[in-house]
């Protein structure tokens, strides 16, 4: 499907109103699908690529004299990753809408089920805000099915799964934008199936947790391994090293899961949470 | 003075793009640990300038009116700016002399723009480049300005010389909008440039469509988003009014000078502990790995001219 096709054959396009507050649809939505999302919004596109997107719908709405609203409907192909491409920017306040919702500086960014919705206008103001809000109550009510978050985060230790802090992600890329790895994907995340991380405290001052599963136990060991003598060089003891900064790093494998925490103050208290890992969950 | 302490995080961060990594040892892996570079003295500062080349001159010109409150540029001051930026840069007395070194009147000229519509290089710049080119003897049907489609746009595809223009802005997956990136439409497939953060994207420098024909690079600094939210990316709460200008011919001086302002001024907006976005390491890249120009702010000859509040650099 290419570039700006006409979106009346997509299902997307059922979730939007015609108006809104008496901005009106321009003709002519685009679609974009896999291949063609560069067209729409460049490189970062690799952004939902990096997730199981499936197809954007845009919808320009206008009304005279005031500033143009973009409606952004993703299918992302399953409720796990809906959540993880919202995950990414969490910044703003909790809007109400959907599954999880923030809104920021005329940007109103919302998941429903599999699919992720963002809602912005090309200026801020009070008139706008009110529409973009009508607009989320308006699709958020189309969609009709909820789905789950990932089942990962089901591991986590109560003190790890502020709604604030929780990502879920596949890339390495993705991860270092939250918290810097390496360049390298030395958690071999390409392969994994999935990975949640999450910071303990403000900015992450009692810890940084990244769980990681893998399809299957062979290729968890191999990770894991890869990632001890990428990062965990030094160690005293197995899977558990002090850092530059003074901080500690642990790591441990189970089955198909590998858990890390970085930047812990102190061996205890990395042993501590990757103890109350909820390993039972898997 | 706090201790600068090195984490092997920091190492990793270093050790695929710069040299420096080199320098600074890392006690995770049990190399030798080097004591960190100190800073360089006025007088050895004085001699780096002497001594750096050519290529890496920059001049970074600032102007406190290039843009109104609303963001609209001021085409005077802009053109005032260029001016002085290409006379500097090329330490010449005059622009028409600066512009000289640049074109001749038998070129083809290819002004490669951005028309990204949240922020795009702006006619204001667009029209002061094509001014000069125009007067150094250029006709105008053998100027062209474009950025989408260039690849199969005649004037392009047939020019001598490319002058690369576009604003600086934060990106989601290259962690720049550089000018280096700006090249991207000169590809019939961008997203094969993609891989590992776009980290090859000076490769495309290499093509023949573009080889050795860049004489002028411009990353526009006059209102640049150091944040990204939204799949656009854009939102006007993470710009700011810079009214900068940074101009050069080493493509990798450029954007290297303009990512550390970017860096900057995310470490002021957001404190030491938030500035992590994608790390821009196609620029490191293109030096260390490329050899396509110099991004060790140690080597590259920073020229600022114009206002100096909040330079940042």
């Amino acid at each position: 499907m290419g570039a700006g096709q006409k979106a009346a054959d997509s299902r997307l396009a059922s979730f939007l109103p015609a108006d809104v507050l008496g901005w009106k649809a321009e003709p002519g939505d685009a679609v974009y699908d896999r291949e063609t999302i560069f067209e729409y919004i460049d490189g970062a596109g690799e952004v939902y690529r990096a997730y199981r997107f499936r197809e954007l719908l845009s919808r320009r709405f206008v009304k005279g004299g005031r500033p143009d609203l973009v409606a952004d409907v993703f299918d992302m192909g399953s409720s796990a990753d809906a959540f993880g491409v919202f995950s990414n920017d969490l910044e703003g306040d909790d809007a109400g809408l959907g599954q999880g919702s923030t809104y920021n500086a005329g940007l109103l960014a919302f998941w429903k089920g599999r699919y992720f919705v963002s809602l912005s206008a090309d200026r801020e103001t009070e008139e706008t805000k009110a529409a973009l809000f009508a607009l989320g109550r308006s699709i958020a009510a189309a969609v009709q099915e909820e789905g789950p978050k990932p089942s990962l985060l089901a591991l986590l230790p109560p003190e790890f799964a502020g709604p604030k802090s929780v990502r879920f992600l596949h890339s390495h890329i993705l991860l270092n934008r939250h918290f810097f790895v390496s360049h390298e994907d030395i958690l071999s995340l390409g392969r994994a199936s999935g990975a949640v991380l999450s910071k303990a405290g403000t900015k992450g001052e009692r810890g940084v947790l990244l769980v990681v599963e893998y399809p299957d136990p062979r290729t968890a060991a191999e990770a894991a391994a890869g990632f001890s003598k990428a990062y965990l060089a030094g160690a005293k003891e197995a899977g558990l090293v002090r850092t530059e900064d003074g901080t500690w790093t642990a790591a441990h494998l189970r089955g198909t899961v590998l858990a890390v925490i970085f930047h812990a103050p102190s061996d205890t208290a990395a042993r501590e949470a990757l103890a109350k890992i909820e390993w039972k969950a898997r | 003075m706090a201790k600068m302490i090195i984490t092997r995080r920091d190492f990793l961060k270093a050790a695929a793009v710069t040299p420096v990594a080199g320098a600074i040892g890392c006690c995770c892996t049990g190399a030798a640990s080097v004591p960190p570079r100190p800073g360089p003295s006025d007088s050895e500062a004085a001699a780096a300038l002497q001594s750096a080349p050519r290529g890496s001159r920059v001049v970074l010109v600032r102007d406190r009116n290039a843009v109104a409150a609303d963001r609209t540029p001021d085409a005077e001051a802009i053109q005032a700016m260029l001016d002085d930026a290409v006379t500097a840069l090329f330490n010449e007395k005059s622009p028409a002399a600066a512009w000289k070194k640049i074109v001749a009147p038998g070129d083809t000229v290819g002004i490669k723009s951005n028309a990204w519509r949240q922020l795009p290089t702006g006619k204001e710049v667009e029209n002061a480049i094509k001014k000069r080119v125009l007067e150094a003897g250029v006709p105008a049907d053998r100027i062209g300005i474009a950025d989408r489609g260039v690849l199969n746009n005649p004037l392009f595809q047939n020019a001598t010389v490319l002058i690369n223009a576009r604003p600086a802005r934060v990106h989601y997956w290259a962690g720049m909008g550089s000018c280096l990136k700006n090249y991207i439409q000169f590809v019939p497939k961008p997203s094969a440039y993609h891989d590992d953060a776009c980290a090859d994207l000076a490769t495309i420098w290499n093509l023949p469509i573009v080889k050795d024909k860049t004489k002028l690079n411009i990353q526009v600094m006059l209102t640049p988003l150091f944040h990204n939210i939204g799949p656009s990316g854009f939102n006007e709460k993470y710009l700011w009014t810079y009214g900068g200008l940074i101009v050069g011919q080493d493509v990798v001086a450029v954007d290297a000078t303009a990512y550390r302002i970017i860096q900057a001024k995310r470490r002021q907006f957001f404190g030491e502990d938030q500035a992590l976005e994608t790390p821009a390491h196609h620029i490191a890249l293109a030096d260390t790995r490329h050899k396509l120009g110099t991004s060790d702010p140690a080597k590259i000859e920073l020229i600022k001219l114009g206002w100096m509040e909040g330079i940042l650099i």
